[in-house]
């Protein structure tokens, strides 16, 4: 489906900066890449769908948020997304809507 | 994290046209919408981070079974305990695909030795044929 592809050798030099992981075989950073793919097809198209919820032409990062904050499966992603949003929406209608999920 | 090493290095990030490249893919002009760039930039992260966290837990699998090198396998078992088990078909195929590719270069390599020739039996028999084919010509 998608054509365009991740360079593997980044793949590799991205895991291996982890001081624990040592070696990789070969085939290992192309199923990464192909990991990586879906997980992005997913996002986006997350995103996708919260922009046109919103009638938003324009794929924010909030909207990358919203879809992080929606689903227990991106969880690890809490993180990096909390970091948005950050004195951008001043003021702007956080309405009623927000779901807080309790612990 | 020591700054020796990567000292200002870019390289722990993925190429920020390749991913638009791909995002674009997934979005195309035709779906009327655009992807910021707050957008990818953000979504550059998370790719990092989610292929930091396979990562780490496909190496936890692998030291599990004592094995040094992690292998395609220790992947797809950490992207199930992940919760990403519905990638694991498209990767297997991904991976095989690759492992034919693998094999079939090897194979090219092996084709001298398997002959059972050596270089110079080779040799005497390219230059027959050079012969042969001067004396058709000629």
């Amino acid at each position: 489906e998608i054509k365009t592809k991740f360079p593997v050798a980044r793949i590799k030099r991205i895991m291996q900066a982890d001081e624990e992981v040592g070696k990789v075989a070969q085939v290992t950073p192309v199923a990464v890449s192909k990991a990586l793919e879906l997980f992005m097809i997913a996002l986006v198209s997350g995103a996708a769908e919260k922009a046109r919820e919103k009638g938003s032409k324009k794929v924010s990062a909030q909207h990358l948020k919203q879809v992080v904050e929606g689903d227990e499966q991106w969880d690890f992603l809490g993180e990096i997304v909390g970091r948005v949003g950050e004195g951008q929406d001043a003021g702007a209608g956080n309405g009623g809507e927000r779901k807080r999920k309790g612990k | 994290m020591s700054d020796r090493e990567f000292g200002g290095n870019d390289d722990l990030s993925l190429p920020k046209a390749t991913v638009q490249k791909i995002v674009t893919e997934i979005l195309p002009p035709s779906s009327g919408l655009v992807f910021g760039k707050d957008a990818r930039d953000l979504l550059i992260e998370c790719c990092v981070e989610f292929i930091t966290l396979i990562s780490s837990e496909a190496n936890d699998i692998s030291e599990k079974e004592s094995k040094k090198t992690i292998a395609c396998d220790h992947i797809t078992k950490a992207l199930e305990q992940l919760g990403f088990g519905a990638y694991v078909q498209e990767i297997m195929e991904v991976a095989n695909e690759h492992k034919e590719q693998l094999k079939g270069r090897e194979k090219k390599s092996n084709k001298l030795e398997q002959s059972g020739l050596s270089v110079d039996q080779l040799l005497a028999m390219q230059e027959e044929a050079f012969r042969d084919a001067a004396q058709r010509h000629g």
